[in-house]
């Protein structure tokens, strides 16, 4: 048996447990280099997942690589990746860098064991190992109230939602026999589902929404978001939120095909209501981490559309979205830190760095920066050529394909409350573009950190290509929706 | 190997105006270097793509895109002759700014906007659908805009980068809306299975289009083709939306030069040739004692008119840049022309008489601009009435713009076969209509009368515009000198070309026939077995109008005989007419542009939005709920992790009498 598929997770693994040794090892000023250690091992990771076809089951039908599960390490690999890149500015000099980077490779390949998990338990120990690391991630700033804040609602939060899902587990496991996914497939076609059953799935979809950030699971995220170290940010938001939909993709055919549940109106209401609460509240935010957290909520919403529907290319949809939103959400992000930079640079005290009006004329301040936010905020509003334009065109076309084809009203309607938050979502995008472009900068250009650069020009030029040329990722993502069977 | 590595030939331009856009402040020259690297490099290997491709072959590559739509290159002999030539002006006019912009302080936005322009426009040639060929057009009009008003600070040139856009933007709209049906036109009968595409084909390829013709609705056809050809006339000048091309000179006359010669107007001749077949293929109905297709019959006359109307308002033009101006609006008119016309007679060959006077106009035209930027950089004004005597001090710059103006007048020695490349290019079209006027009779000898009179006027208003400028004495107090060489070494290429190219007419005619044969379209022609043999007077009539032209002007202009200051006076109407340009400008800006799009429109949209929107309805109800609701739901975010993991457990309540209401257990 060949493990050849698994390099990435191994690869990652060895570095990870590596950098904590050569912590020990090295002088504190050394430790500047494990940044671009982890960043070569990540960019290694993600040209082998590229550039790999291959298919297969390991560990007794634990884990499987299919492209459903190829698509999202890819999601995982490129955040990681950039947030490291950027982390190379934002932990410069810091005596605990080789943790930092330790951790976060352990939460990719956490993640990435989410999206190759066939078999409950290895889903879990794939959740637990993503979440305890970025449960450190976020309090990592241990002489910032804020980020100590963020990281214990986190944990207490996740923690409850960890035992919500393993409670439904154990429930699935006590009437099937069996925690692997195909056999409790197996288990339905021959049994009738039983009331027990569904109890079991809301308290597994209780569990991936906490990690979706759905409402009502979603509490956390904002508090979280804007009170984490951005980067740490940037990889919650852009990485693993998206854990939560593997997840979800995988799991939900059990619900859909075995138990022939009619999840379509309990999505319907639950994605309407994210969306419109996640953009509503976006709003009146005058922070932009946590604006930037309430639009995630927002674009779970609309993520979720596509297990309103479940055809192929409505999940195809998702997945894309998915992805889009990854290197969107991720470059926001790390544009929002560099402005944190720049505010502590002009004066060590500041408090609310990410105050909207940090971003007065960041267009003069920060030029690199500034175009990169517009692009990306663009793009997060649906603005064509871009990938969060492909991802919704893809999922919105898709359920308005299936509202036609079963003449269904209330599916259109579903639609047209979604382009309808598009819509609003561009208010407070275009607020901050306002407040870049037009409004009086604060002060003289600063020098805009490399590495920081690199990342977010990274997420534009993954947007941008992707909208610019969205059919090989069409392709994969409709790939990685076949593998579900629907 | 050229052709594979072809998409190379738009990247590479693409590329030089991404680096000289961030960098351009670094590098030497403001960075004219990359753009004229990056073009000379898509010359150099559309020239090798030409020669692997020659005689009879194409490069066609393609690749998907999304929703059925794909990206492709498509190198016919159409699209390689106009590679050759876009990248080859463009070149010679990107040297020649090195020198002319050499005081401007915005060099790097210069140097990259054009060499975007460049990329728009050979993004457009190369283009295998028309879907991709929009967008490239789009790109091109983007440009324009931008470079029109590239000296914004001037309100003129602001105002003519507006109108510039606007006016073609009005052709853009209809070019959409052709495109949009015919989209709906092929997806139609392919789900009525009468046509059905190609493994690897997609639907808004050429090819397919031009298969799918022959089964569409013929209505629908000559609409969606007189629908391009609005796309067409917005883009290259013709009646009615002539109007930009003129006011468009406030940009650098380099830019003028691209815009005229290169890289935009003929864009509107291209689509048609492009889509050729589609136009004639449209049915016969508006005049069938003429055998044209309908599209081509509003192609021609369209054309027609508009290459004798554009030849009178440059009579009195005394704008340098307005008369050549004018004078590209009339030659754009002859392509149509020649499409329209010949493409009834000699079918498919019209493209290669109407596509060899777009690239020997291309010759002499960028020469006449890049001469009249020279004369300007010289003066210091565009005013010729303010010149006079300058071929003493300018013999290069004087020498070349009279053989532009030679070969714009189309001099040449008939029979013998000699002659400068208009004589070749523009006579054919002339002859053209004739033999479309002894075929038929009746009213196709209008075309034919539309061509030789616009001929003679080419003519006198050309010569009218050296004698004024190179010859006499001068008329105002400036000291003019030649321009440095980098400025005239392109003027001489130029002007080689402009006298020797119409020696390949009859390899290019050759070439170009086989055009649509070799993606498989049959075109209809009616031309009749044994050559016509036309009577001498026809073959000489062209020159003859040509020569009229230069000795009226010559005695009105240089020997200055006759007194034209009752003529030249704002009491005769007619010459009110003209210099108020048929009071176009007043009809576009102040008629349909105030009157009916500002006060009718705008206005009534500012009614219903701020009146009846905004506050009868619903007084920001909408917005002020949003904000409320907004601060409302915020409160609810406590920041106490106790009330966010009772909500989290209410969730899965709440999760179960969901379902339950909605029957999902």
């Amino acid at each position: 048996m060949s493990y050849i598929l698994l390099a990435p997770e191994i690869l990652l693994t060895i570095l990870a447990l590596g950098i904590i040794l050569l912590g020990l090892l090295i002088s504190d000023r050394s430790k500047n280099m494990l940044g671009y250690l982890s960043a070569a091992g990540l960019a290694a990771c993600l040209i082998y997942i590229i550039g790999t076809k291959g298919e297969g089951r390991f560990f007794y039908d634990a884990l499987v690589v299919d492209p459903l599960s190829q698509i999202f390490k890819l999601i995982f690999v490129a955040v990681s990746l950039i947030v490291v890149i950027a982390s190379i500015a934002y932990f410069k000099n810091n005596r605990n860098q080789d943790e930092y980077y330790a951790l976060i490779l352990l939460a990719t390949v956490g993640m990435m064991v989410v999206a190759s998990a066939n078999d409950l338990v290895a889903l879990f120990v794939g959740f637990e190992l993503a979440s305890m690391s970025t449960y450190v991630l976020a309090g990592f700033e241990k002489k910032n109230p804020a980020s100590l804040e963020a990281a214990l609602k986190y944990f207490i939060i996740g923690s409850l939602s960890s035992a919500l899902m393993l409670f439904g587990m154990s429930l699935v496991y006590g009437i099937t026999g069996s925690t692997n996914i195909p056999a409790i497939l197996q288990y339905y076609s021959s049994n009738s589902p039983v009331s027990l059953d569904i109890i079991a799935m809301l308290f597994l979809i209780a569990g991936f929404g906490f990690k979706m950030a759905l409402v009502p699971f979603h509490m956390w995220a904002p508090d979280t978001y804007e009170g984490s170290p951005t980067v740490v940010s940037a990889l919650l938001a852009a990485g693993s939120k998206k854990m939560g939909f593997v997840a979800a993709f995988r799991v939900l055919v059990l619900a859909l095909v075995a138990l022939r549940m009619d999840l379509q109106m309990t999505f319907a209401i639950l994605a309407v209501i994210t969306m419109t609460y996640g953009n509503v509240v976006a709003i009146s935010q005058r922070s932009i981490k946590r604006m930037l957290a309430y639009s995630s909520i927002a674009q779970a919403g609309y993520i979720s559309l596509a297990f309103v529907v479940t055809t192929q290319m409505s999940i195809a949809g998702g997945v894309l979205l998915a992805l889009g939103h990854a290197l969107m959400k991720g470059g926001a992000f790390l544009a929002v830190g560099v402005v944190g930079y720049m505010v502590l640079s002009d004066n060590k005290d500041a408090k609310n760095i990410d105050h909207l009006d940090n971003f007065s004329g960041l267009g003069k301040r920060a030029p690199i920066t500034a175009f990169s936010l517009f692009v990306l905020l663009l793009a997060l509003a649906g603005i064509p050529p871009s990938a969060g334009f492909v991802g919704k065109f893809v999922l919105f076309y898709s359920v308005t394909a299936e509202a036609v084809s079963a003449a269904s009203g209330w599916l259109l309607f579903i639609v047209i409350v979604a382009i309808l938050n598009s819509a609003l979502s561009i208010y407070y995008y275009a607020r901050v573009i306002k407040y870049m472009y037009v409004n009086a900068p604060a002060g003289e250009r600063i020098k805009e950190p490399t590495p920081y650069v690199v990342a977010i020009l990274l997420a534009v030029i993954g947007t941008i290509g992707i909208g610019l040329y969205p059919e090989p990722f069409v392709q994969m993502a409709m790939d990685a929706a076949r593998v579900l069977g629907v | 190997m050229f052709s594979e590595i072809a998409a190379l030939i738009v990247l590479l331009p693409v590329l030089a105006f991404i680096l000289t856009l961030f960098l351009g402040k670094r590098l030497y020259s403001g960075g004219a270097l990359l753009p004229i690297a990056a073009i000379a490099g898509s010359f150099i290997i559309s020239l090798g793509v030409f020669f692997e491709i020659y005689p009879d072959k194409t490069v066609q590559q393609s690749w998907p895109w999304f929703a059925g739509m794909n990206l492709g290159i498509l190198i016919d002999p159409l699209a390689i002759v106009m590679l050759l030539m876009v990248t080859f002006v463009s070149l010679l006019i990107h040297i020649y700014a090195v020198g002319y912009m050499a005081h401007d302080p915005a060099k790097p936005r210069y140097f990259a906007e054009t060499s975007l322009f460049t990329a728009a426009m050979l993004g457009v040639v190369l283009s295998d659908n028309i879907l991709q060929f929009f967008i490239a057009w789009e790109l091109v009009g983007l440009c324009s805009y931008l470079l029109i008003g590239f000296w914004y600070f001037k309100p003129s040139a602001a105002a003519a980068a507006k109108k510039a856009f606007l006016v073609t933007r009005v052709g853009d709209v209809l070019f959409l809306a052709g495109i949009i049906l015919l989209y709906f036109n092929i997806s139609d009968v392919i789900s009525s299975r009468a046509f059905s595409l190609d493994q690897g084909n997609f639907i808004l390829q050429f090819r397919s289009m031009f298969e799918a013709a022959k089964f569409i609705d013929p209505s629908q056809l000559t609409l969606i083709t007189l629908l391009f050809f609005g796309g067409a006339v917005g883009k290259s000048g013709q009646f009615p939306l002539h109007g930009w091309l003129p006011d468009a000179m406030e940009g650098p006359t380099t830019v003028s030069a691209l815009i005229h010669a290169a890289t935009m107007v003929t864009a509107g001749v291209y689509l048609v040739a492009r889509t050729f077949p589609m136009f004639a293929a449209t049915p016969v109905t508006i005049a069938p004692e003429l055998h044209i297709p309908d599209s081509l019959l509003i192609v021609a006359i369209i054309g027609g008119f508009t290459a004798l109307f554009a030849a009178t308002m440059g009579l009195v033009m005394n704008d340098i840049k307005r008369v050549l101006a004018y004078s590209t609006v009339s030659q754009l008119g002859y392509m149509m022309l020649a499409l329209g016309t010949a493409g009834a007679i000699v079918g498919a060959k019209a493209v290669g008489i109407s596509l060899f006077h777009l690239i020997s106009h291309a010759f002499f035209k960028a020469l006449l601009f890049l001469c009249a930027g020279s004369v300007i950089h010289a003066m210091g004004t565009n005013d010729i009435r303010e010149m006079g005597g300058l071929s003493r001090k300018m013999k290069i710059t004087a020498t070349t713009m009279l053989i532009a103006a030679l070969a714009l007048a189309g001099i040449g020695i008939p029979y013998l076969n000699i002659g400068t490349a208009g004589f070749f290019s523009k006579d054919a079209i002339i002859e053209g209509t004739f033999e479309l006027g002894m075929e038929t009779g009746g009213w196709g000898w209008i075309f034919y009368g539309f061509a030789i009179v616009a001929a003679l006027l080419t003519s006198i208003y050309i010569f009218r515009l050296w004698f004024m400028t190179f010859t006499g004495t001068p008329r105002s107090e400036r000291h003019p000198h030649e321009s440095p060489n980098v400025m005239t070494r392109p003027l001489i290429i130029l002007a080689i070309f402009a006298l020797l190219f119409g020696f390949m007419q009859s390899g290019f005619y050759l070439y170009l026939e086989k055009n649509f044969e070799l993606m498989g379209v049959e075109i209809a022609s009616h031309e009749s077995e044994e050559a016509l043999v036309l009577p001498p007077i026809v073959v000489l009539m062209p020159v003859i109008v040509g020569v009229v032209g230069f000795l009226i002007s010559y005695y009105i202009y240089h020997l200055k005989k006759l007194n034209m200051s009752r003529f030249v006076s704002s009491g005769n109407p007619l010459y009110r007419l003209l210099i108020n340009r048929y009071y176009e400008p007043r009809i576009s800006a102040d008629i349909i542009g105030v009157k009916l799009t500002h006060n009718i429109a705008a206005q009534s949209g500012e009614f219903v939005d701020r009146k009846i929107i905004d506050t009868l309805i619903i007084d920001n109800a909408i917005s002020n709920t949003l904000f409320r609701l907004g601060e409302l739901v915020r409160k609810l975010q406590t920041g106490v992790v106790q009330n966010y993991a009772s909500v989290t457990l209410l969730g899965i309540f709440l999760l179960v009498v969901l379902l339950k209401l909605t029957g999902g257990i």
